[in-house]
């Protein structure tokens, strides 16, 4: 197992890698001076020349792609261009919010799919189902910026329940949960349901059923089991467009997470600020793509290899 | 085949669908006015007899811009779809068929674009070539091919080994022809079933570039356009933004009948 | 005061006797050497004070400095006030004064205040009340840099070159927490002239403008200055908790034209496009009334402000008719054919899409054919500053001093040098404008730029739109708050909360 950990973390350094190199070629290819933000209009040609050269900014790309990385390997993600603070201090200080607000929409996409799931794949064609159905549409066809204020509008406004925005204790996150993992919730319901339906079908449930083992527990201990591979899989690869969704929900609802700050960074031409946003992104998105694996072991002992 | 055309979610998903095709189509012939008249003096108009669907902040008709932006909408999701599953279906084929060292330098290359957030890379797409209806395009097919990269390699990966297809190079065929004749038709069930969700979710992704400001430009009508446009009057006019989103669960519920009907009635495995 | 702080940090309902406000962004850094965006501007003239500050017919009046005189042109005497402290109890002396203003100066801070301070050659402390300017020239917009929140020196000294991250300043407010989300400032019981009457203000970034609306009705923000959309204001009005507070204001927007193309270059082109707007359709329409339409770049409440200039009212056949003149014939009459295509540059802001779509429309009725893009704001900004469009439209906010009109018309100032960003070329204005910067007597400066007003209404190198108004919406329990022209939260130090 530790062996299995270890080169998947091997293999994803190159992946890291690839993005950090992506980023840092895409950022500095978009039209638009950081110096020109930082200095406004009115600064005098010298003086923009001379910040440039202080920030390192005059170097040819293939220099400072090479200083970056050096700085990279020894920890220093560098200072944003904007305030002057590192880099680091600014992330760390925003990625607790966004950990909170993915966890959260998670729990709410987990608890709104699999109990509706589950209960359509048992009752197919009936009112369930439909139900199951009508989250999957809703989930996916209302954008995030209109499921917001409208979930405000109700929860906030008409019956005062909730806070409007910001982030606090555990009533500040409810809407803001619902809304990004509404999305998850729809897409989670329809494969589980799909799964489960297939697994059903299978041979090895007709066995357990003619053995004479109840519905309820065919359903569970067994077609689960396995119907879950494939959500896990997907739950996986959705965490990733959690971050996505994230932009949005942090606008709306004020929160304050690393989402919104890469996008406040890129409008600024802030490289150093882009570069460790994401690169602190992709390897979130690393590290839960081998908590899913992992999972996927646990459930399927077969996959341990 | 039959089973597919008895299956009554195929049949419901395949009418909205043809409806809105129908409408995107005939959209000169449908629209009462133009889409693009405007009418300072009365914005922001409910519902009424001259315009059914009300009219929004520049005075033009609801109906009309809704009508006319279902080419748009259904343009880009088609536009999207096609090209990701050309561009995954071939660089996932290379993948699975080449095997060994190809195959894992490509799964990286995919690793890549999977963990860079999606929607920053649409930002900096439309950060470089300016926002507009093919930019659009460009960017969320970008992050669109990973998927069917995937699921392309994968299947190939798996049918590769089969004996009917180690029989037919020991005859002499080229892998390429191998892929196309014998692999790809087995593919075809779950491209067509992950494509159907594609379109959705390509329409939903453009509503989202427009509410950071990146969708098409003005003054053409898009469904997100119009929802993100109309999130101003939220409390004041919602019919606005109120009818092109319903548009959207419209084609969007269509879209989802029709794949999920296709994948119960074909009975595909749902391995990504 | 530690309570007060503990109760003013803590997420909402608003603790008793603070206000909270809304805004859309989080100002980069606080410190009033290096603060350059107008968030960080509006707080700070409640955290800091200047030499001077500005009035609302946009004249230098006395703030730390009682009175100023000028031994010689080149010379400015500042007489400082007594009174003013820092929190540490420290007062507030000319050496301060130099100590902010040299460190601004100093090319190593790399400040983007710098620049402005150009002219100064040096600061002497001529006593603890008492600082003198001396400048390489004659400059009568120096007054305008007088603004400068002033820091003490030993804050400064421990952060030459580098922003700090919480500032502290003598001014009627405390800064108590920088995060995220909220900045806090509570009150400062020491100031002279009179102590605030509020307890403190949090200043929450809220950036969807509809979330703001939201919490205005919740009663979790007391005041929004234009942050909410014209179209939602009827509904503001409607709320019985609120209230709506305008005021003019310095702001300019404007619709720019690049003269280095040849068919702008043509100024029957540019006065056909200036009659064919209808600016008052959109003024009442779009922006719901909330704006004045433009005759030039000073607002009528600005004391150089000239009456007499051409105004180009909504015509479009004269508009037709110049452009037949200038060549451009209509190829098929009504047909849609248009006689000239036009590029058109504007942000992604919705209101800014809202009229450029509206500018379309009424320009494509004189047989001009706008081509409308909008892109995010560095890539805007990065293209008109390269002189790479043909027409754009933006603002000028918080206009103090004439002088505006050197660096947006006058032929040395184009981009990277200045914001003469249609590379607009006139003997006259150029000998006008440096003119009038080097006088420093007030009604020979009016004549002055009276005159450049009439010429560069003649001209339009610039096509006036409208000054828009400062909207504030406000919840009634807030009293004594008014917006100002610069739209500065200033009127916050004579505001209180009544309590229920």
């Amino acid at each position: 197992m530790r062996a299995y950990v270890l080169r998947r973390l091997l293999l994803a350094v190159p992946t890291v890698l690839g993005v950090v190199t992506l980023v840092f070629v895409l950022v500095h290819l978009i039209p638009g001076d950081p110096v020109d933000v930082m200095l406004g209009e009115t600064a005098r040609a010298a003086d923009k020349a001379q910040l440039r050269r202080r920030l390192g900014l005059d170097r040819p790309l293939a220099t400072q792609y090479v200083r970056y990385l050096y700085h990279l390997a020894r920890g220093d993600l560098g200072r944003s261009l904007q305030s002057g603070r590192p880099v680091r201090d600014l992330i760390v200080a925003r990625y607790p919010a966004t950990v909170e607000l993915a966890g959260g929409a998670l729990l709410v996409a987990v608890l709104c799919a699999a109990p509706l799931g589950i209960a359509a794949a048992a009752r197919p064609r009936s009112a369930l189902d439909a139900a199951c159905r009508a989250l999957a549409v809703v989930g996916t066809a209302v954008p995030n910026f209109w499921l917001g204020p409208f979930l405000i509008l109700v929860f906030a406004i008409g019956c005062e329940w909730l806070p409007v925005s910001g982030r606090g204790g555990v009533a500040h996150l409810v809407l803001p949960a619902v809304t990004l993992g509404m999305g998850m919730a729809a897409i989670l319901a329809r494969m589980l349901r799909g799964s489960l339906l297939e697994r059903l079908g299978d041979d090895y449930i007709s066995t357990a059923r003619a053995k004479g083992l109840g519905e309820r527990r065919v359903l569970f201990k067994h077609a689960l089991r396995n119907a879950a591979l494939p959500v896990v899989t997907i739950l996986g690869l959705q965490a990733g467009g959690l971050l996505a969704g994230a932009i949005i929900t942090e606008t709306i609802f004020a929160w304050p997470g690393i989402g919104r700050l890469t996008l406040l960074a890129i409008q600024a031409r802030d490289y150093p600020l882009v570069q460790g946003c994401i690169l602190v992104i992709a390897l979130s998105y690393v590290v839960v793509n081998l908590g899913t694996d992992l999972l996927y072991g646990l459930i399927d002992p077969r996959v341990r290899s | 085949m039959t089973r597919v055309v008895a299956n009554r979610q195929v049949l419901a998903g395949l009418c909205i669908v043809a409806l809105f095709v129908l409408v995107a189509a005939l959209a000169p012939n449908l629209a009462p006015v133009g889409p693009t008249t405007q009418n300072l003096s009365e914005d922001l108009r409910p519902p009424s007899t001259a315009h059914p669907f009300g009219q929004d902040k520049l005075g033009r008709d609801v109906l009309s811009r809704v009508v006319y932006g279902a080419r748009i909408s259904l343009l880009v999701g088609v536009l999207v779809v096609g090209i990701s599953a050309v561009l995954g279906l071939g660089i996932g084929a290379l993948a699975g068929y080449a095997g060994g060292r190809s195959d894992e330098l490509i799964m990286r290359g995919i690793d890549v674009f999977l963990a860079f957030p999606g929607i920053l890379l649409a930002i900096g797409v439309a950060a470089v070539l300016g926002p507009s209806l093919r930019n659009v395009l460009l960017a969320l097919c970008a992050i669109g091919w990973t998927g069917y990269a995937r699921l392309v390699r994968g299947e190939v990966l798996a049918w590769r080994e089969r004996e009917f297809v180690s029989a037919a190079v020991a005859l002499g065929a080229t892998p390429g022809r191998v892929v196309w004749r014998h692999i790809v038709p087995q593919l075809l069930t779950p491209l067509v079933v992950q494509a159907t969700f594609g379109v959705a979710g390509a329409i939903v992704a453009e509503a989202s570039l427009s509410f950071l400001g990146l969708g098409v430009q003005p003054p053409t009508p898009s469904w997100g356009a119009m929802i993100n446009d109309g999130r101003s009057f939220l409390l004041v006019a919602p019919h606005v933004a109120l009818f092109p989103g319903l548009a959207m669960v419209l084609i969007v519920l269509g879209l989802q009948l029709l794949g999920d009907g296709l994948r119960d009635a074909l009975d595909v495995r749902t391995e990504d | 005061m530690l309570c007060m702080l503990a109760g003013c940090t803590s997420a909402p309902p608003t603790p008793p006797g603070c206000v909270t406000v809304g805004l859309d962004t989080a100002p980069l850094t606080l410190d009033p050497r290096f603060a350059t965006d107008a968030t960080a501007e509006q707080i700070g003239s409640l955290l800091f004070d200047g030499l001077t500050r500005l009035d609302d017919q946009a004249r230098r009046v006395p703030q730390l400095a009682t009175s100023w005189d000028m031994p010689d042109a080149q010379t400015y005497v500042f007489h400082l006030r007594a009174g003013f402290r820092f929190p540490n109890g420290q007062a507030l002396t000319a050496a301060d004064v130099k100590a902010t203003y040299d460190s601004v100066r100093n090319p190593r801070a790399r400040s983007a205040k710098q620049a402005a301070l150009e002219p100064i050659d040096g600061i002497d402390v001529l006593d603890a009340l008492t600082v003198r300017f001396r400048l390489r020239y004659p400059f009568s917009p120096l007054l305008n840099e007088t603004g400068l929140g002033i820091l003490s020196a030993r804050q400064i000294a421990a952060s030459p070159t580098t922003p700090l991250p919480q500032p502290a300043g003598s001014g009627p407010f405390r800064l108590a927490l920088v995060t995220d989300d909220r900045v806090v400032i509570v009150r400062n019981a020491d100031y002279p002239s009179q102590p605030p009457r509020l307890a403190g203000v949090v200043f929450a970034i809220v950036p969807d403008a509809v979330t703001r609306l939201l919490e205005l009705k919740r009663g979790t923000l007391d005041l929004v200055q234009n942050g909410v959309d014209p179209d939602s204001l009827e509904w503001v009005r409607h709320q019985p908790t609120l209230q709506l507070l305008t005021s003019p204001s310095t702001t300019f927007h404007y619709l720019g034209m690049n003269l280095r193309d040849p068919v702008l270059a043509d100024v029957r082109v540019r006065q056909a496009l200036a009659y064919a707007i209808d600016r008052d359709a959109i003024v009442d329409t779009i922006l719901k009334g909330l704006a004045i339409p433009a005759t030039g770049l000073l607002p009528p409440s600005h004391w150089a402000y000239s009456a007499s200039v051409p105004t180009y009212e909504y015509n479009p056949k004269r508009a037709a008719e110049l452009l037949d003149d200038a060549g451009y014939v209509d190829p098929d009459g009504d047909g849609p054919a248009p006689r000239l295509r036009l590029s058109y540059k504007t942000t992604t802001i919705e209101l800014r899409r809202r009229i450029a779509e509206v500018l379309q429309a009424q320009l494509a009725n004189v047989g001009v054919a706008l081509d409308v893009r909008s892109y995010e704001w560095a890539t805007f900004y990065n293209d008109i500053k390269q002189g790479n469009f043909q027409l754009y439209s933006l603002s000028w906010v918080g206009i103090e001093d004439p002088d505006i009109y050197y660096l947006t018309c006058h032929s040395s100032q184009v981009p990277p040098l200045g914001s003469n960003r249609g590379a607009f070329r006139e003997a006259t204005i150029d000998q006008l404008t440096e003119a009038a910067r080097r006088s420093v007597d007030v009604d020979e400066r009016r004549r002055l730029y009276a005159e450049v007003q009439h010429r560069v209404a003649q001209l339009l190198p610039v096509i006036p739109l409208w000054w828009p108004t400062n909207v504030a919406a406000v919840n009634r329990r807030l009293h004594g708050f008014e917006p100002r022209p610069n739209a500065s939260y200033a009127s916050l130090v004579d505001a209180w909360v009544e309590e229920h």
